[in-house]
């Protein structure tokens, strides 16, 4: 709890710093752009299925038509878990004792398309898909050893999400949202396979 | 222009926080060590019944061109060869005071000083130079470890090696000694020492994922 309170306050931090430049209107006009926390949560898979908020998301976008934007997003997480000590069998005549750390650290990118169902009110629900590509380091650390293994893969996120604007003329607002988020990267470390990254999580952040 | 310079600062904080992997707890990780064993799977440890043990560890120590051995007069050199003697005692194999008449030799090897060896390697290279085979036996003269399996391990500062070779299957034609198990502690060394405890324990828990070790064995 501490770690993320110390994450919002540093986001509001940032917003506070640089919202003089950005008050005096929306960063581009038609468009949006931005900066959340997150918390993440890998399902699937119970390699490192713990819950966390070391991550982040930022995204921008252009409304093309009143209703829809299309734009850019990027965010990255981190999960670890900690996996006490265990002989892993890593053939049938190699055998490995060790606790672990286990780590999976994911960086999704791509292509953004938005539809919100109300334009420059003080609430602007909307619904999100997310495509594009995302890089995973999927990772075991040990107390002498880093075992690890890169991976690429297809991504795609749906989001449900809303953005809050105190004072719709500013357009400068506060930013939540849900999201499923699924890339196709295949990763092996030791004697565990990931066929797939599943996660949910929700953003939580600032909109300008 | 102004809407770049707008921007600019919230494009810096995204380059820099998307470098940041939150690193985990590596304190949360235990102080015991990792243990690695690998063995020849065609290889009955049934069929022996006795084995013979250096009263020495050999200590590879590249700021020396002299192999260094730590003696049993040394207590951390003691306890660990009694540790090893245990627990093939506990499997049923009876130490002999005669290496020409022992089934297996066992080899205590610690990485004092080394560079570090990544992947598949066989590590004859210090028990070719450091042990040499002749130790054995007079007439070992000029033979060579062999490995019926690679060892796919990387070798660091501060680690135990435990080898077993089957004296019994020495092989007079190709003058082979054949190495059928290795066992691999990493991380026993706390402030320049040998952490003795934990070379202990991991010699105990290398032998207990090494069932296939057992001389009453059916």
């Amino acid at each position: 709890m501490k770690k993320i309170t110390k994450i919002v306050g540093v986001i509001l931090l940032f917003a506070a710093i640089t919202s003089p430049s950005i008050a005096q209107a929306q960063l581009l006009k038609g468009g949006y752009f931005n900066v959340d926390w997150q918390f993440n949560i890998p399902i699937g898979n119970d390699y490192a299925n713990r819950g966390s908020g070391w991550g982040m998301n930022f995204e921008g976008g252009y409304y093309i038509i009143p209703q829809m934007s299309l734009g850019l997003y990027v965010s990255y997480h981190t999960n670890n878990k900690y996996i006490g000590e265990q002989v892993l069998h890593l053939s049938s005549t190699e055998s490995l004792y060790a606790d672990q750390q286990h780590s999976i650290y994911q960086v999704p990118f791509g292509m953004a398309a938005r539809w919100r169902f109300i334009e420059y009110g003080m609430f602007e629900p909307y619904i999100a898909v997310k495509l594009g590509a995302m890089y995973a380091r999927m990772e075991s650390e040990t107390q002498v050893y880093t075992y690890y293994d890169k991976s690429w893969g297809f991504n795609v996120q749906p989001e449900l999400g809303m953005t809050f604007y105190p004072m719709p003329s500013k357009r400068i607002g506060m930013h939540l949202a849900i999201y499923y988020n699924y890339s196709t990267n295949k990763s092996k470390v030791l004697t565990y396979n990931i066929d797939g990254y599943n996660n949910i999580g929700f953003h939580l952040g600032l909109s300008f | 222009m102004t809407k770049i310079k707008k921007l600019l600062p919230l494009f810096i904080m995204a380059i820099i926080a998307t470098a940041c992997q939150k690193a985990p707890d590596m304190e949360q990780l235990s102080t015991d060590l990792m243990v690695y064993t690998h063995y020849d799977n065609q290889c009955d440890f049934s069929q022996y019944k006795t084995f013979y043990i250096p009263d020495s560890l050999l200590k590879i120590d590249t700021r020396y061109t002299e192999p260094q051995y730590y003696s049993t007069s040394d207590p951390r050199a003691r306890q660990i060869v009694e540790a090893v003697v245990s627990e093939m005692s506990a499997k049923g194999y009876r130490q002999v005071a005669d290496r020409k008449q022992a089934d297996l030799g066992i080899i205590l090897t610690y990485i004092k000083n080394t560079h570090e060896y990544v992947g598949y390697v066989y590590p004859y290279w210090w028990d070719y130079y450091y042990w040499p085979m002749d130790y054995w036996d007079p007439f070992y003269i000029d033979w060579y470890p062999y490995y019926p399996y690679s060892v796919g391990y990387s070798y660091t500062v501060g680690s135990l090696v435990t080898e077993m070779i089957a004296l019994k299957e020495a092989d007079k034609e190709t003058k082979q000694l054949p190495f059928v198990w290795t066992s691999v502690l990493a991380g026993i060394e706390t402030s320049n020492q040998i952490n003795i405890a934990n070379a202990v324990a991991g010699i105990y828990q290398a032998f207990e994922q090494s069932p296939y070790i057992n001389s009453n064995a059916q």
